[in-house]
This record gives C-alpha cells, structure tokens and sequence, in this order.
C-alpha cells in the first residue's frame, strides 16, 4: 500500500523536476538539460505506469492526500480501477513521446524552444495524470485547464507558420467551451449535493440537463462530430511527438471524464446509450470520410482520431444500452471493447504520428502527394507506420482488429434485445460501424501506399534520410504493443480476470504464420526460383512520377460515392459583351470542398454572437447620463419584479 | 402437404417480395421494365389475397384477388403501354429532390418510423405480428409511392407511383382495416380513370409535367416567353 | 481440440483448397458456352496454375517488399478463412474458428496487402485497380455485414460450423429468412469475386479494371498465388451461400463414407451454383462504376428488409 502510493508520488515529483528543471537555464550545455528532463519524464512515466499497473491488477480504490488546506483547496487524488487503467494509457504514451522526442526535440529551431518542449512535455503529461486521478470537480476543472493550457502553448509552437494562429484560436476557443459546458455541470451536481467530491450521486434535479452539460463538455474536448472542428487545425499545428499525445491521449481524458461521470456520478437512464450510440456512429462515419479527402498527413490522422473516438463512444453507448436492458454479459463485453479500443487507438495512433513526424521531419513536406518511395528510403519507418495503419485499419491479428472484434461481437449479440426498434437502430448503427471500418483500411492503403510506396513525387522525398535512432525507437514501443496486444489479447484478458469465448489470435497467428511459411518453404523447393528485374509496364511509355495514381486519384471514387456528404460548392461566373448573353467575354468556374460544419453550425453561431455584441456594445455611449438612466431602469424593473412576484 | 406449408412465411415472403419489386421501381429508370415490375408487385398483390384467402376462408379476398388480376396485372399495364408506345420515351433518367439510392435510405427510415407509430396506436388491435408486418409494409410501400410521384418527372413513372401508392393502401387494408369491397372497387375505377387521363395528358400534350406547364406558362403570358423568339 | 475436430477442420479447408479451381474453369467454360464458344477445357486452371509455378518472376525496380511479400500473406490469411467454412463434416471447433467476423477480417486482410501491392509498382493502372477495389469493397462492407447480422439474428450463433449445424436441420424452404438472406448474399458473392457487374474478370481493359489490375505487375508463381488464393475466397463465399440456403447432405458424422457423401454434394451443390453464376454474368451488363451505389443501396435495403423480417416478427 505504501510503496503504491508513493509510486505516485515519485511520479508527480520527477514530472515536477523536469518540467523545471529546462526553464531554469542553470548552465550552459543546455542539452545536457534537456536530455535529464526528458529522461524524467520517461521514470516517472514509468513510475505512473507501475502504479497504475499494481492498482489495476489489485483492483483496489486508493485516497492519496497531497496537499489540503481544509477549505476550498483540496488536492486529494482517488484511483480505481478505471482510472489506473487511463493512467497506463497515458504514462505508455508519454513514454514512448518522450523517449521520440531525444531526436525529435532537436531538430526544433531554437535553442529556447527545445528547452520549452522538454519542459512542457512534463507539465502536459503531468496534468493528463492528474487529471484522471481528482478527486473532487475542482480539482478535476483545475487540472482540466493546465492541461488546455499546456496544450494549448504547443498548438502554438511553432507560431510563425502559417495557419498556427488559427489553430490556436480555434482550439483555444473550443477548449473554453468545453470547460464552461463542464463548469455548468458540475455546479448542477453540486447544486444537488452540496459536494464538490466525484461520487455517486443517486437522486439529482435537472438531470437531464445535467448530463447533456457534461456530454456536450467532453464531446468538444473528445472531438465528437459535430464539436470536432478544432481537431483538424490543433495537431497538424502541434509538434509531431505533441500531436500522438494530444491524439492519443489528450482525447482519452474527455472519455475518461465522460465515463467517469455516467458510471459512477449519475444515475443512468436509458436514452443515454441510444444518444452515445448514435453519436458515436456519426463521428465515426463522418471522421473517416473527411479523412479520405485530406492529403496533409497529419490532418488525415486527426480526423482518424474523430473516428476512433466513434468508435469508442460506440462501444460505451453499447453497453449502456445492454445494461439498461439487463443484458450484462454483452453490456461487460461492450465496456471492455470501448475501454480495449481506446488503449489501442492511443497505441496505434501515437505510433502513428510519431513516424509521420519522422517522415515530417524527413522531406520537410506535410502533403502525401510530394512523398513516395519512402520505403526504401526509410524502411524502419516504413515497417512502423504499416504496423499502425494494418492496426487502425482493425486488421488480424493486430490489437486494432481485437476490439473492433469485440464491439462485431457485442452488436451481433443485439438479437437479445427485446425492443424491435431498439434491435433495428442497433443494426443500422452496426451498418456504420462496418462502412466505417472498411473506409478506414482505404485510407490507410492511400495513406501507406502513396507515401511510402512506387517512385519518389518529390526532390525531398527522394533524397530523404532514415531517421535517427531514439525517433525510431520511440515508435518502436507502441509498435511492439500493437502486435503484442492483439496476438496475445486472449491471454491477457484472462490474466486481468476477464474470460470471454472471443477467438483466440495466438492460434490464428500461429495459423497464419504456418501457412505462410508452408507456402514459402514447398515454393523454395518445387516452383522455378528464377527471379528477373523488369520494368513497370506502361503501354510502351515511360513511367516517371507524374504517371503514377495520386492521393487525390486514390479517393475520387469515394469522394463521388460519397459527394452529397462533402458539399462542394460551385462558383460559375460569365460575364458577355451583349445584354442578350449572347457574345461570351470572360468568365471563371471554380468548385470549392465545403466545410460543412465550419460554414453551417460554426461561422453562424460566430456570426450571431458578434452580431450581438455590437447590439449590446451600441448601447455604450461613453455617456454617464445614459448609464444613469440605465440603472434607473435595472431599479424599476427590479422594484416591478418584487412587486408583482412578492 | 398442403397444411405442412406453413402460411406465415409465405406470407412474408410475399411481402418482402412486394417491397423489393418498390424498391426497383424507385431506382430504376428504364420505363419497360418499371411497368413490368409494377405488373410482378400487382401479381404478388393477387397472390397475397389468395393466400389470405386460403388461410381465412374470408370471401371478399378472393374476389379482391379476381379484381387485383383483372385490373391492375392485365388493364392498366395495358393502357400505359399503350401510351407508352404513342409517346416513344423509354427511359425516365432525372430524378427531383433525392437520388434513388437515397430514397431507399430514406425507405428504410420510413418502415422503421411507420413501425414506431403504428406500435403507439395499434397495440391492441392486433396482437398478431404478421398482420403489424403487412401493415408497416402496407405504409411504407404507399410512402414510396409518393416518392416516386414527386422524385420523378415523366408522366407514366409518376402514375405507376401513385398506383403503387394505391397498392399500398390495399396491402395495409387487407391487413388491418378490411376495407369494405364497393369501395375498393370504386378505388380501381378512379385508378383506371386516372390512368386513361394521365394517357390523354401525356400523349396529347406532352411527356413530362414540366414542359407540360412550361406550355402551361406560355398560354398564360404569352409576352413574357414568346416575344424573344 | 481433439484429433478428430482437427481432422475435419483439415478435410473441410483441404477440400476447398483442391476445388476451388475447378470452380472457377467451370464459370468460364460456362460463359463461354454462352457466348457462343467451346470455351477453355474444365481444368485450365489446374494447367495454368502448374504452368505458372514453373516460370521466373518480374520484379519491377520501382517494387518493393509489399510485393514480394503480398502473395505469401494473400495465401496465409485466405487459407486461414479456409478452415473457417464446413463443407465436407461439421464440427465444435475451439479457439474461435468459424468465428464470422474474424472470417471477413482475414478476407479483407488479404485485400488491404493485394491493394497495397497495386501501388507498389508505380503503375497506374495498379493505383486505379486498387483505388476501385477499396472504394467497392468500402460501400459493399455495411451490406455484408448486415447480411451476416441477419444471419446471427436468424440462428443465434456468430460461429459458421453452429450456424450450418442448424441449417442442416432446418428445412430452409420453411424459412423466409434464410431463402432472403440468399440473395444479398449471391450480390456479396458477385462483388467479392470481382465479377459483372461490379468487375469483369475476363478483360484487362481500364473500364473494367478493378481485381485483375492489381494482378498486372505480378508473374510466375506469384501469379499463380494470387489467381489461387481468388479462387479459394470465391469458394468460401459459395459455400457460406450454398450451406445457407442448401444445406442437405452436410453431415455432422465423422465416418468416411459420410464425409464422402457430403463432399460429393458439396461439389454437385457447387457446381451447380458455378453454372449459375455464369448464366448470371452473362445475362448482366457491366455497370459503370459510379452507378454502382444505386446498386448497393438496392442490396442494402433487402437486407435490411430480411432483417426486419426477423426483428418485427
């Protein structure tokens, strides 16, 4: 028990120390420096990891008191089961972001910009951890913020590239939203309680709106589609090793928050799963086909993370469907998917990012189209990045594949449903479920195959460099969990106590791998062995990179099957010499990819509140006889109000 | 052998097959062969109240299923075939408001919809889940009808649309209402009215509705439309 | 598992290995037939397939290890589908064999390294192949799995060796579910086997090229991997059909003559539905690519129509 906590503690101290130690500029190797912290962060990563590793294994609940001072501050941290398990999540990645980061943090511009990401890459993964871990809902808004903030810092990183402002006040306008829809909850659960303590609450007034606060709240921060507009600007703008957290896990705290408070805090009720479902679909079909449109690597993978929080939220919506309908076994089997999936989406996709930024930092370009042919280049990447794009693509026997398996098994368990109508929405959202998972395996075949595959597109993609070793090594850690974690899922249920009838893929592994070494072997000895190098045909001409399929051909057919959901908009202008419209002078066509969300629900609301603004604002005079009169009014309107109420 | 022929899945069968032959002639555009699908789901009609008929012994099914043959599989084909030969158009490529695969989407929607509100008031009328069934099919079938009438511009496609409105209305009668017999014969008379008229609209003025009232316009204002050419 | 189970399952994935072939000439010679002509002979893909084992192989230099390593992983994991379907005995497998989804997983895991592999080159009639085979295996993905669903929803089971041991029990003429299911599952069968009117497997023309344009850069034994390796998957799928809708003659019994009972009407069932599919293709016109969505939507919806069946009633 004591070493547990202290565990804990060590954690928060290391993070402590390195997130102070590079801005104290002690001496002058600073590199020195730079390296310590982000070697702390890499033990008390590990630290946290152990601890959360013992908690979840012992499946106990721990108060740890850090610092209280018996009126409102109340630094009190409460780790279950749930927590400890969002905990691993985090500190893996950290991990394997900061050990990334030896290289990558290097390359950044200036000798003061190193220093800040080592020293905010600390207080960043710090506040996630101590954000799963509150106790009490100001403790939980306190940490929410540092965590908004240090996020916040990195998406304006690098500020002087163009786009990062945007980004910025995008995110930084979303975040704030999210902390005041939580901000309203939380009151309205303590309007109730009286406690500001995150503990089960069994009667609450205004429930409904309660819940919607804190789903709307979290949605934002999770990405959930239709609050997920901030997500495509905030991590291509983040730095590469910032952007596997911030997808990775910065998204996995909002889901956190949201399971936290619908399992333990509120009572549930039963249209909650119907809505998360729903939800869920939605985000996870819309995710992936703005993924398929979007050619800037980094964006395409941030609109992935859309779609696995779909996912997740699919799973979670599941099993609050199954238990209000007292289907449990299902109900755990959905649970255990979503929570299995967000390990995974955090694995594969900080894995993810992490080799983009290596390709990134390789040829200097963000677009796919001015890569290919990277994987002789780069082959180490190469291999990473298709073990995170077979894994997202929810292919055997990686990781990826396991929970999507469970969520197929959990859906088609809909049959015991006893709602018709309940049975058939279950089965249209497993339809979307399917569609989404097909799409995503396109767009990882684009994303892999026109990056790294055929002819180099580009001078910087051909003279591209493998990069150097701590980037490769960082990818390898959520690379080795993604094959570890689905090979062996089976086994590692059952070590943590949970036993399904799920197919077991060590044996499909061992199955596949024998057949495919039966194949090679007979081949090797029976068929001719004679290999000859030839040329690509190309109908007599020859081939360069201009002749190759692009990204943008890759996806046509999508972008048509699919042209209603993206929402062109096509401009025709004519102007002729004539008023009949007869002599045809000069005109201009242009077809423009909509952002439906940003033009139809974002700009609108932007608009209506400026709108408002300069309504109250006209009301100003700068005049004190006006701001008399107003009072005089506010007193009058006050005495009515008494008068005829009271 | 006959009483091992269990009536409930043909039943079914026969419905599914009726939603299928909706289905085709939302999406297709080849005017002959939505004609003829229209003929197959009247057939399906006929055989439907045959095999009522069969289970219930009701007298008025039968006749029902003489009627549905003599009329809407032999008759009324007939006659729009005809007009379709007058007019010489084979095929009906546009589509209004929503595409085709969309409003199979939007059909999906509808039995699921119809479903929900059928199960608010129906629940005591009928505990038998085959007749809610016909029932839900019934409307969604005649709410497809309707799109066919608004989704489509030529005039034979929006009459087979409401037809299959009218086919739709009768699977829900025969399912849940019983509709009386005068009046369902009163429904095929209009039907063939409607269809005669629909010929005399077509053949005579013109194929599509659109330039139908485009003519229409022209009479009204002839200065507007008829002094530029 | 005990022997006997792996005996079965190693007989089941054995048999299909051995007619998958067969299947596939019998659809040409079909086709041919139809046409007009005398057609290649019935077991021109066991010649084709020796042929190809014995020539050298091409390697583009724009090629990398995906394509070397493509066939290899295309036969693994369509081989590992193989002991998924029973067609010759039935047994209680463990291990999550015959597990529904696990099956497609594997299928489209095959599919994600063959489109892989149609980029490798560089060629852009690899790029187009590949791009039209996602993109139709995308939209036809909600289809099959609601189909399946219908089946889960029908039989209770997400295991094919429990589903077909209750089919063969059934009397499937009795149940309007499984006779519906057959049909957005015959569309499955024509879309997964790149067949009109999605795909043309004859032509390598670029208005047809969907699976063969992947293939185009591949030779020798590769070749003949992958050539093999569609053929088997397009037997699986015949065979989840035919033990939907004609189960008769699968045995549950682990006695040779049993087995060789429902070996034999394993194969007369599918030869049948070869032919089947050939009159089908020829009496099919190539759709062009983009209208296949009104296609699929018309798939879509029976489906969820034989869904309904079951759900509301």
């Amino acid at each position: 028990m004591i070493m547990f906590t202290s565990l804990f503690y060590l954690g928060i101290f290391l993070s402590l120390l390195g997130f102070v130690l590079p801005l104290l500029r002690l001496e002058n190797n600073r590199k020195a420096h730079r390296t310590f912290s982000y070697s702390l962060s890499i033990l008390s990563s590990v630290s946290f990891l152990a601890f959360s590793a013992l908690v979840f294994l012992k499946k106990g609940e721990y108060l740890i008191p850090v610092y209280s001072n018996a009126g409102l501050i109340d630094f009190t941290f409460y780790v279950d089961q749930l927590s400890a398990f969002f905990i691993a999540v985090i500190s893996v990645v950290s991990l394997s972001s900061a050990v990334y980061s030896f290289g990558y943090g290097e390359h950044l511009s200036h000798e003061r910009r190193k220093d800040y990401m080592a020293s905010l890459l600390n207080l960043f993964a710090l506040s996630m951890v101590l954000v799963v871990a509150s106790y009490n809902t100001l403790e939980f808004i306190f940490f929410w913020e540092l965590l908004s903030m240090s996020s916040f810092l990195f998406v304006l990183f690098e500020y002087g590239k163009p786009g990062t402002r945007k980004a910025g006040l995008y995110y930084f306008i979303m975040t704030q939203l999210s902390t005041m829809f939580l901000l309203l909850g939380f009151f309205g659960i303590y309007a109730n309680t009286g406690s500001f303590n995150i503990q089960p609450v069994t009667s609450l007034q205004n429930l409904t709106l309660i819940f919607l606060s804190l789903f709307i709240g979290f949605s934002i921060k999770a990405g959930v589609v239709p609050f997920h507009k901030w997500l495509p600007y905030a991590h291509p703008a983040a730095p590469s090793n910032i952007s596997a957290m911030m997808s990775g896990v910065m998204l996995k705290v909002a889901i956190y928050g949201l399971m936290r408070f619908t399992l333990t805090v509120l009572p549930q009720e039963r249209w909650w799963g119907v809505l998360i479902l729903v939800a869920g679909t939605v985000s996870a079909i819309l995710g992936v086909i703005y993924a398929l449109k979007e050619h800037d690597i980094k964006r395409l993978l941030a609109y992935h993370s859309i779609e696995n929080i779909g996912i997740i939220l699919i799973g979670f919506g599941l099993y609050l469907i199954y238990s209000a309908n007292d289907l449990n076994e299902l109900a755990i089997l959905a649970l255990a998917a979503a929570l299995f999936h967000t390990l995974n989406h955090a694995l594969f996709k900080s894995l993810l990012f992490l080799t983009a930024g290596s390709v990134v930092s390789a040829t200097g370009k963000h677009n796919i189209e001015e890569y290919g042919g990277l994987i002789k280049t780069m082959p180490y990447t190469a291999a990473l990045f298709l073990i995170g794009a077979v894994s997202i693509s929810g292919l055997p026997p990686f990781n990826g594949f396991v929970s999507e398996l469970m969520l197929f098994q959990a859906f088609l368990g809909s049959y015991l449903i006893q709602d018709p109508l309940l049975k058939s929405l279950v089965v249209l959202c497993l339809s979307g479920f399917a569609l989404t998972s097909a799409l995503a395996a396109a767009c990882f075949v684009k994303a892999f195959g026109i990056t790294f595959l055929a002819v180099p597109r580009s001078e910087s993609a051909r003279d591209a460099k493998e990069v150097g070793k701590c980037m490769i090594a960082g990818a390898v850690i959520p690379a080795v969990l993604c094959i570890v974690l689905g090979v062996f899922s089976l086994q590692i249920f059952s070590l943590m106590g949970y036993r399904t009838d799920l197919p077991d893929m060590l044996v499909i592994g061992i199955i596949m791998s024998l057949f495919y070494a039966i194949t090679y072997l007979v081949l090797k000895n029976t068929a001719a062995n004679k290999v000859r190098a030839g040329e690509t045909w190309g109908c007599g001409t020859p081939l360069s990179s201009r002749t190759e399929y692009t990204a943008s051909g890759f996806s046509q057919p999508i972008v048509r099957f699919f042209k209603d959901i993206y929402q062109t908009r096509e401009v025709n202008e004519r102007r002729f010499y004539d008023k009949q419209n007869t002599l045809f002078k000069e005109g201009a066509g242009e077809i423009h990819l909509m952002k439906f969300f940003e033009e139809k629900l974002y700009d609108p609301v932007a608009r209506s509140i400026n709108y408002l603004s300069i309504k109250v604002s006209a009301l100003e005079n700068w005049s004190l006889d006006t701001y008399v009169l107003y009072a005089f009014l506010a007193v009058l309107a006050t005495v009515a109000y008494v008068g005829w109420i009271a | 052998m006959i009483d091992a022929i269990p009536i409930p899945g043909i039943i079914q069968a026969i419905l599914v097959l009726i939603m299928i032959t909706g289905a085709l002639i939302v999406t297709r555009k080849d005017l002959l062969s939505l004609l003829s699908m229209y003929r197959l789901q009247s057939l399906l009609l006929m055989f439907l109240a045959l095999v009522l008929y069969a289970e219930s012994g009701n007298y008025v099914l039968l006749q029902m299923a003489v009627l549905t043959l003599a009329s809407k599989v032999l008759l009324i084909p007939y006659i729009i075939r005809r007009m379709q030969k007058e007019i010489n158009i084979s095929k009906d490529i546009s589509f209004h408001y929503i595409s085709p695969a969309y409003s199979l989407f939007i059909t999906v929607a509808l039995i699921f919809f119809s479903y929900y509100s059928l199960s608010k008031t129906l629940n005591e009328l009928t505990d038998n889940k085959l007749f809610y069934l016909g029932a839900v099919f019934g409307i969604s079938l005649a709410l497809m009808g309707m799109m066919v009438t608004f989704s489509r511009k030529k005039i034979v496609t929006k009459t087979i649309g409401y037809l299959m409105m009218e086919n739709g209305a009768l699977i829900f009668s025969i399912f849940i209402t019983e509709l009386p017999f005068l009046i369902e014969v009163l429904i095929i008379i209009d039907l063939v009215i409607l269809v005669l008229l629909a010929a005399i609209l077509a053949v005579g003025m013109d194929s599509s509705i659109e330039e139908f009232q485009a003519k229409l316009e022209r009479i009204k204002h002839p200065a507007r439309n008829g002094g530029t050419h | 598992m005990n022997p006997a189970q792996v005996l079965c399952i190693a007989i089941n994935a054995g048999l299909i290995l051995g007619i998958s072939p067969f299947f596939m000439g019998l659809v040409k010679k079909t086709k041919a037939l139809c046409q007009g002509r005398r057609g290649p002979p019935l077991m021109q893909p066991y010649y084709n397939l020796a042929k190809l084992l014995k020539k050298e192989r091409v390697y583009s230099g724009n090629s990398s290890v995906i394509m070397k390593a493509t066939p290899y992983i295309n036969m693994a994991a369509i081989t590992a589908a193989a002991l998924f379907i029973p067609v010759a005995c039935i047994t209680t497998p463990a291990y999550g064999l015959g597990n529904i989804i696990l099956f497609l997983y594997l299928l489209a895991l095959a599919k994600f390294f063959m489109a892989l592999a149609g980029l490798d080159a560089g060629s852009t009639f690899g790029g187009m192949s590949s791009s039209r085979e996602m993109s139709i295996s995308s939209i036809i993905e909600p289809i099959t799995i609601v189909v399946f669903a219908a089946l889960v929803y029908t039989l209770h089971t997400v295991n094919f060796y429990d589903m077909f041991s209750q089919t063969t029990i059934m009397q499937p003429f009795f149940q309007p579910e499984l006779l519906f299911i057959s049909i957005p599952l015959f569309i499955v069968l024509i879309v997964e086997t790149a067949r009109v009117p999605v795909d043309n497997p004859e032509t390598h023309l670029e208005l047809t090229m969907v699976h063969e344009g992947m293939l185009l850069e591949y030779s020798g034994r590769d070749l003949a991997f992958m050539e093999f390796s569609n053929s088997i998957k397009q037997t699986l799928f015949m065979a989840v059909l035919i033990n939907t809708i004609l189960p008769w003659g699968l045995s549950a019994e682990l006695t040779a003559p049993a087995i060789l009972f429902s070996a034999a009407a394993f194969l007369v069932k599918g030869a049948f539905l070869a032919v089947l599919m050939g009159l089908f293709e020829s009496a099919q016109a190539k759709v062009r690519l983009f209208a296949l969505p009104s296609l699929f939507a018309l798939a879509f919806f029976f489906s969820i129509l034989t869904v309904c069946l079951e759900v509301f009633s």
